[in-house]
């Protein structure tokens, strides 16, 4: 088939993301490594603690990985498959782990696995509460990609295979299976690493013996001020986060195609086993995802009336209106970089490498690099909200490129022979195409500007109190009020996060037409 | 013409300057003062105050310090003493006195102005004591014996200001040998290390739903306890345990940025803090004891009981060896090393 020019063709796309990353990561990165002056001592590395450290961080990530893939693959296998009420609304509020503040999914977890947890399982201290909480955080990723994927399975095929004699698990493995990998492959990248460079849940719950490399780099820079050694283990965190995004970049490339896009195959449940299946799924997905939200509520629910007056106090107030306002504004710009560069991303590894920046430097170090390379700037909004949009970007970014490589060449090319500008079969034909994707971009990515990634890391000023920070300002004091105030703060947080999400991801109805 | 115009400019330049003079206070992230106080020193200096919080004490000063060449602050809150000779030999701070008030005696920091200070130390969980009807531990030492074991969270010092005092404390207490072997013993007795004071309180300590009854955390904690309960309560369900050895004293204060573009403005706010009313009103929005002799306390303050001795390394030693003890703390009890 001859190529017909689409815009998605234009690397030039890129430049806008790629300037914007140069201008977040690439120069105060480089700000900061040359402050360090590069003279960090060799025998950094050959250290056997932090050569401990190092493998620890990888090991972890990689069997969050493998943890996550065994437990959610199966899960989205039914949230794909099964038709049941509640469906789209389930796939919404799987995503709430995302928003919670560090600190409150811990309590959450304590108030079922603690010393006097309600499950009487007293699991602290364990390295099952680490793998509980790494679930917690990193299943809604991968069960969300995967439900994508299966969604891109076209039904005819699914029901061809059936229909020659092949099981269930035959027709999973010859025709759902390689469909999904690609969608497969970008959450497992991206679970890696934030898992790998993280501080995240698992730490707070396995106590520091656990820590990552990134604990030290923290304390390297914010503590000791020892630039050389910090920008040397950045570097390496960087380098071993670019072998990772490389190698995802390459297997999605090589695995992508196009499909012929027609409705997903979902029964309604039938049945017993398809009932008990499903009981199942959903009783497995409440304990990993949501059990811990569930006793933040409750544990909100039932303090005190005097509690909830917080809702009342005017620094809740201004902290709800900026969460609102800071979210929206790194939503637009996340949004828009999102979209160049996951369209111009399509036909080159190293770009789709590249969208992962972000999760591959050390955040402590792009936020004093921001420092020295902008003190002007240092403290004002633009910054904080292109801080924002950085770490919320690669979801959008992510999330188009699959839905692009999924897309069905014939329709664009359909559109351009009848004389449509590039622009004209964007517009009309791949992106109502890429549209769900999207959307489910936008809602991690606005999950991510609500939740308290590096926040506490750059200059503010207390009048940009948002939720999250207020919420660690009452868990930065002792009494009982203060607890109270946080656990309804953060329930306050969860609702407020669930309508965002249903706002952007509103159900489509698309389906039911094409069938 | 030109010149006209670059006149007009300047003159447009400088009523701009005037008309916003912004006095940029970096201060770290725990620092808050009653709104109408704020108010008060804006209306009284005619300027706007622009309060940067710049994190953690530790990581506000190294934001300082880095950005020397152009400062981001005019005036800076929060430096405390343990890292007020790391400020100084930086170039960071201007030296700044205050007329107004005498400090008590304790509390000096060279080249800054003492603000307010407070302690470091062991915080208990009454009821758990009460229930298990466990003495309580009479020395450091106690912590390291079998009855003891797996009753104590500490904050990583690489990561907390409390932890890291705390671990201060012990050094000057014990001897910096002995402060090390002591610790070693702690670890094997069941030691948790947090790392920082929130996730120590909130998830650790039997207070709050942890398995640990003994935490490191204010002098002051006691009080906001009672301050902060549901109910009004008539004592604290928690109480300071100020063991030998286990107990540093901070000291927080106010400087000049050097290089800062108010200076004048910036010494009307360092007098500002040692005013009565901001004084009076610190105790209860910052949990600390006033620096200002004289200055009465909060009735709350009555459930914090003030250590009657501390052990501080001087000034330095901390200077200097701060950062070897912690990464020896680290290699130590992080580690698991021998």
């Amino acid at each position: 088939m001859q190529k017909v020019l689409s815009l998605s063709d234009f690397r030039w796309l890129a430049l806008p993301p790629l300037s914007f990353l140069l201008l977040l990561v690439g120069l105060p990165l480089s700000r900061l490594l040359y402050e360090g002056g590069l003279a960090f001592s060799p025998a950094l590395l050959s250290d056997p603690y932090l050569q401990w450290r190092l493998g620890w961080s990888l090991l972890q990530a990689a069997a969050t990985c493998a943890l996550t893939l065994l437990l959610g693959l199966p899960l989205a296998w039914v949230l794909a498959h099964f038709e049941f009420l509640g469906r789209a609304l389930l796939l919404r509020v799987l995503m709430l782990p995302f928003v919670m503040p560090t600190l409150v999914a811990g309590l959450g977890v304590l108030a079922l696995f603690g010393p006097h947890g309600l499950s009487g399982l007293n699991l602290q201290d364990t390295p099952w509460l680490l793998l509980y909480g790494n679930l917690f955080y990193n299943l809604p990723l991968l069960i969300r990609a995967a439900v994508d994927g299966f969604d891109h399975v076209p039904a005819s095929r699914l029901m061809v295979a059936r229909t020659l004699g092949a099981s269930r698990w035959r027709a999973f493995w010859r025709v759902e299976w390689p469909v999904v990998r690609p969608w497969l492959a970008s959450a497992l990248c991206l679970i890696f690493l934030y898992c790998f460079s993280g501080f995240g849940l698992a730490l707070l719950l396995g106590g520091q013996r656990y820590a990552t490399v990134e604990v030290e780099i923290y304390s390297l820079v914010a503590y000791e001020l020892n630039l050389a050694d910090a920008g040397a283990l950045a570097l390496l965190m960087l380098l071993l986060g670019a072998v990772i995004a490389l190698l995802y970049a390459l297997i999605e490339r090589r695995l992508a195609r196009p499909d012929k896009r027609s409705p997903p195959l979902r029964q309604p449940v039938q049945g017993w086993p398809q009932r008990l299946l499903l009981l199942a799924s959903l009783l497995l997905l409440a304990l990993f995802a949501a059990a811990p939200l569930l006793a933040v509520l409750l544990r909100a629910l039932l303090a005190d009336a005097a509690a909830w007056r917080v809702l009342l106090q005017d620094d809740t107030q201004l902290a709800l209106g900026n969460t609102l306002r800071f979210s929206l504004l790194a939503l637009l710009l996340a949004t828009l970089l999102g979209l160049l560069h996951g369209l111009a991303a399509r036909s080159s590894a190293g770009l789709r490498a590249l969208m992962f920046l972000p999760f591959m430097v050390s955040p402590v170090c792009v936020a004093f690099g921001l420092l020295l390379a902008y003190p002007a700037y240092s403290a004002t909004l633009a910054l904080l909200v292109a801080a924002y949009a950085l770490l919320a970007y690669p979801f959008v970014a992510k999330a188009v490129v699959s839905a692009r490589d999924a897309l069905p060449a014939a329709l664009p090319n359909a559109a351009r022979t009848l004389g449509a500008s590039p622009w004209r079969v964007f517009w009309r034909v791949s992106l109502p195409l890429m549209r769900p994707a999207l959307r489910r971009g936008m809602a991690f990515a606005a999950a991510t500007a609500v939740g308290e990634f590096a926040v506490s890391l750059f200059l503010s000023r207390p009048e940009w109190l948002t939720l999250t920070t207020l919420i660690y300002q009452h868990l930065g004091r002792p009494g009982a009020a203060n607890l109270e105030a946080a656990l309804v703060l953060s329930s306050v947080l969860l609702l407020l996060a669930l309508l965002a999400f249903m706002a952007i991801e509103w159900p489509e109805k698309t389906h039911a037409r094409t069938s | 013409m030109f010149k006209k115009t670059v006149l007009l400019l300047a003159l447009a330049g400088a009523s701009l300057t005037t008309l916003a003079a912004e006095l940029r206070v970096m201060t770290h992230s725990s620092f808050s003062l009653p709104k109408e106080r704020i108010a008060e020193f804006e209306k009284q200096s005619g300027a706007k105050l622009a309060i940067i919080k710049g994190g953690d004490a530790g990581e506000m000063l190294n934001k300082l310090i880095l950005t020397r060449a152009n400062p981001v602050a005019d005036v800076v809150y929060g430096i405390d003493n343990t890292l007020i000779g790391k400020a100084n030999a930086a170039g960071v701070l201007e030296p700044t006195s205050s007329k107004v008030g005498r400090s008590v005696a304790a509390a000096n920091l060279p080249g800054a102005v003492a603000i307010d200070y407070g302690y470091v130390t062991l915080n208990i969980d009454k009821a758990w004591f009460a229930k298990q009807k466990l003495a309580l531990p009479a020395t450091l030492d106690d912590l390291a014996k079998p009855a003891y074991k797996d009753l104590l969270v500490v904050e990583n010092p690489a990561t907390s200001s409390p932890g890291l005092a705390f671990l201060l404390a012990t050094i000057a207490g014990k001897g910096e040998e002995g402060a090390f072997q002591w610790w070693g013993k702690l670890r094997d007795n069941g030691l948790k290390v947090a790392k920082g004071w929130s996730e120590a309180y909130y998830t650790d300590f039997t207070r709050n739903g942890g398995a640990r009854p003994i935490v490191v955390s204010y002098a002051t904690s006691p009080a906001a306890e009672v301050f902060y309960s549901k109910e009004k309560l008539a004592e604290s369900p928690t109480a300071n345990l100020a063991l030998k050895g286990g107990v540093f004293m901070q000291v927080e204060g106010v400087a000049r940025v050097k290089g800062g573009q108010q200076p004048a403005l910036a010494q009307q706010f360092v007098d500002f803090l040692r005013s009565e009313a901001v004084q009076k009103d610190l105790q209860t929005s910052m949990w600390m004891y006033p620096a200002v002799a004289g200055v009465a306390l909060a009735p709350v303050f009555k459930h914090a009981e003030q250590p009657a001795s501390f052990s501080n390394p001087d000034l330095k030693a901390m200077q200097h060896k701060t950062a070897a003890w912690v990464s020896r703390w680290t290699r130590l009890v992080i580690k698991n090393a021998p």
